[in-house]
């Protein structure tokens, strides 16, 4: 073999190389990837081995999963998903992305929303000056879990952030009054309403404590006409008649100062404006 | 045969360096501590003692594939024991190849020990003996081996410091390059795909030679795998001892 | 930078050739570039008539570098041992040449002992077997008087010309010109690169003789003075000294015309030390 030929000799067998790994790819599936994260060690000892690296290696992980989860073909990909987010973020505690792609995933595609939702309760603990994970979750809660406690929970946990958007609080004093904690949310609302610095939330607010007051307004007068009901065997004509009778002191009007609507025959009040935030109003 | 005589010249120096002796010490060490740290494990010891002592045969033989290779190269040019090699009729694809089959026969004497010393270990702790320890074993040769002949090429040009680190950068990015594999196919501008395409399949590919993994957890032995791997070792490292000597023919000796 | 400069010479097959230069005059890297280790910008180099870059003709050639190194660890024989086996040596010679060899550099006695503990005259002797190992017909020799005590150099100068009573040309360099004097039969001088002169030891020497010193007897004392000058007396003969191959046979003439006996006609040289500081100062 002259020496000329020799480059190219050179060059052939990385070619050839290059072909038996693509066979070899093409043979060995995604599965033996997943393997790997049998033994991935944990974010911990993966940090002490990274050797001062563990920002990059964070980097190359997500980088890694993104491409990884989003493709398609791959069924059962999730398997390990929340421990490889795991090491991510135990590598890179205030890896924002990573917690917020991560979560996305999880609810959107894995459909695993308490699964999302721990992910984001802990880049809320890592990163406690982001308001937007609490926010997430809390969405996450109401939307999918339809849990409105817990989105509470979140919302509250967000506002004690200061650059927490206004639209949070709101958030918040709704998820109360669709726990039926009625009061509570009229207290609120009345606050958001006397703080507020825009019209549209005042609207909005109006238009909650029109709501919430209708709600416990009705909740109290069809008590009230059930009790006529049963000392009088009928309905009241109209409100006027519970007055009169002592079962209440005056009668409520709704929260812009009209009247009630009263069906006689049924014995319920319906407001003049109706807002459906609950199912069964 | 001029080869078989710098081959067995090599493996005799290698086999009197005192730091080949020193890496297989220390690795056996870890080997057999790995019993002790066992201990302190609750639920499967076994695997435990696997994952440890196949880390540390793993990790010491790599080292003494790069440093013996890398010195014994640097030590024939420094102390310019080439010159009596090179003024007979020796042609300098005989010293390189016979270079490298020396090496290679050190290296399976280093790792056979271990090996041996392992499955013994294994044998007397545990009580099993596994016989696809063979496999992984020689799928780990076969790593060396081409982890021996990049280092080969880089001391054929170059001072055994920068010849250890860039065989140390290439064999990192030896068992990194495996994740562009899945991402390769989905990037948009056509320049940045071919040069992805091109990087992964020049670059050299060892995480398929780590099979620990399946070992540790009882899979069976895919041979198909098997085969692809020792083929693309034998490729790699025939264009790696070529890239060696065209290097090696080059070079001058003041 | 350029090492070499212009470096053209001839070597004869059978002479011993000295290749004389100060250090740094580009003596190593010109038989380097011969053996192949160094390759030149251009010009060519050819031994036995074949190009000197073909792996085959360096079974003829045997090389002692100017420092030499070896495997430590190896024993004497062992180094031969391993050194034979790199040339198409028949096996079962080799155990007779290793012995002959260490015999003729005088390291039978060493044994089995390792190159590690060795002298540094012994490690030269040791150099030298290595370079015979094959038998060559070219051997090439860097620097190989530096270093030797008075006998060892004997020694050397003896081998050399045992090697080419064998039939072996002998190349060598050496900055030490008492050596060269006394074995080489062909001289090329080089300094910074350039080959200043080269040519057969005589005819360089010839071509330096300024004068000749004639002893003789029985010529009359004034008829010397008036043609030849004052003579000077050594015990009973009378001596003059004349310029040049002419005067000298003119002087001869005259004397004999005038019955007078020659005792001697000796040539005045000047040493290759003379040639060659005088060739530098050019």
């Amino acid at each position: 073999m002259t020496t000329g030929k020799l480059p190219v000799a050179v060059l052939l067998l990385v070619v050839m190389a290059g072909f038996v790994q693509f066979s070899y790819d093409s043979q060995r599936g995604y599965f033996a990837e997943r393997d790997v994260f049998l033994t991935l060690p944990t974010g911990k000892v993966l940090k002490v081995f990274s050797f001062g690296y563990h920002r990059l290696v964070a980097d190359v992980l997500f980088i890694w999963s993104i491409q990884f989860y989003s493709s398609y073909h791959l069924v059962n990909r999730f398997d390990h998903i929340e421990r490889i987010f795991n090491v991510i973020t135990d590598l890179r505690p205030k890896f924002r992305a990573a917690y917020y792609i991560g979560s996305i995933i999880m609810a959107l595609e894995a459909k695993d929303y308490q699964m999302a939702i721990r992910l984001l309760q802990k880049g809320s603990r890592n990163m406690s000056d982001e308001w937007v994970f609490d926010y997430e979750a809390a969405y996450y809660a109401r939307k999918y879990l339809g849990d409105y406690r817990l989105a509470e929970t979140y919302y509250r946990r967000a506002l004690r952030n200061p650059s927490a958007p206004a639209l949070i609080r709101r958030q918040m004093a709704h998820m109360v009054y669709l726990q039926d904690n009625l009061q509570e949310a009229r207290k609120l609302w009345a606050d958001i309403y006397q703080n507020s610095s825009s019209d549209l939330e005042r609207n909005a607010a109006i238009h909650h404590l029109y709501q919430i007051k209708f709600e416990l307004d009705k909740k109290m007068l069809e008590t009230k006409i059930r009790r006529y009901r049963q000392h009088y065997g009928r309905n009241p004509i109209n409100l006027n008649e519970l007055r009169r009778t002592g079962l209440i002191n005056e009668v409520p009007k709704d929260f812009s100062g009209q009247d009630y609507l009263y069906d006689l025959k049924t014995g319920t009040i319906q407001p003049r404006k109706s807002f459906k935030w609950k199912r069964f109003s | 045969m001029k080869i078989r005589a710098i081959a067995i010249n090599t493996f005799r120096e290698a086999a009197r360096n005192k730091v080949f002796y020193l890496l297989i010490v220390v690795g056996l060490v870890f080997v057999l501590s790995s019993r002790v740290v066992s201990l302190l494990v609750i639920g499967d010891r076994v695997q435990v003692l696997k994952d440890i002592g196949l880390a540390a045969i793993n990790f010491f033989s790599v080292l003494i594939a790069i440093f013996t290779g890398i010195n014994l190269v640097f030590k024939e040019i420094d102390k310019k024991t080439v010159y009596n090699i090179l003024s007979k009729p020796i042609s300098r694809h005989c010293f390189i190849l016979g270079k490298f089959l020396g090496l290679a026969f050190t290296l399976l004497v280093a790792l056979g020990s271990m090996m041996l010393v392992f499955s013994m270990f294994l044998l007397l702790a545990a009580g099993e003996f596994d016989w696809r320890l063979l496999i992984y074993f020689l799928l780990l040769y076969s790593e060396l081996l081409i982890i021996t002949a990049v280092s080969l090429v880089f001391s054929s040009f170059s001072t055994p410091i920068l010849s250890s680190i860039f065989t140390i950068i290439v064999y990192l990015i030896g068992h990194v390059v495996w994740t562009f594999n899945e991402f390769k196919h989905r990037l948009v501008d056509p320049v940045v795909k071919i040069v992805a395409y091109v990087m992964y399949y020049i670059l050299p590919n060892l995480e398929k030679y780590n099979i620990k993994d399946q070992l540790v957890m009882g899979e069976s032995v895919r041979w198909n795998l098997v085969g692809y791997s020792l083929l693309y070792a034998a490729l790699y490292i025939s264009a790696l001892l070529l890239l060696s000597v065209i290097i090696f023919n080059r070079r001058e000796f003041q | 930078m350029d090492i070499l400069r212009g470096v053209s010479f001839q070597v004869d097959a059978g002479e011993i050739f000295g290749f004389l230069g100060p250090n740094g005059a580009g003596k190593t890297t010109t038989m380097k570039c011969i053996l192949g280790l160094l390759r030149p910008d251009s010009g060519t180099i050819e031994i036995f008539r074949h190009g000197y870059d073909r792996t085959d003709v360096r079974t003829r050639v045997g090389f002692l570098p100017e420092y030499p190194y070896f495997y430590e660890y190896l024993s004497g024989p062992e180094l031969l041992r391993f050194s034979a086996r790199l040339f198409p040596v028949a096996t079962g010679m080799i155990e007779a040449r290793i012995q002959v060899l260490m015999k003729m550099v005088g390291l039978e006695g060493v044994g089995s002992l390792k190159l590690k503990k060795y002298s540094k005259g012994m490690v030269q002797r040791i150099g030298l077997a290595q370079a015979l190992i094959n038998d060559p017909d070219l051997v090439m020799l860097d620097e190989p008087f530096s270093g030797l005590d008075p006998i060892g150099r004997k020694e050397l100068r003896d081998i050399v010309f045992h090697l080419k009573d064998a039939g072996k040309t002998v190349f060598f360099s050496s900055h030490i010109l008492q050596d060269m004097e006394m074995i080489v039969d062909k001289v090329g001088i080089i300094f910074k690169g350039r080959i200043l002169k080269q040519g057969r030891l005589t005819d360089l020497v010839t071509e330096y003789i300024h004068s000749f010193e004639i002893v003789f007897t029985g010529v009359a004392e004034d008829k010397i003075r008036t043609r030849l000058g004052i003579p000077t007396r050594q015990d009973d003969n009378q001596m003059v000294r004349t310029r040049g191959i002419e005067e000298m046979n003119q002087a001869v003439d005259f004397i004999r015309k005038n019955h007078g006996r020659i005792l001697s006609v000796t040539p005045v040289r000047k040493t290759l030390e003379d040639i060659f500081l005088e060739e530098i100062q050019r």
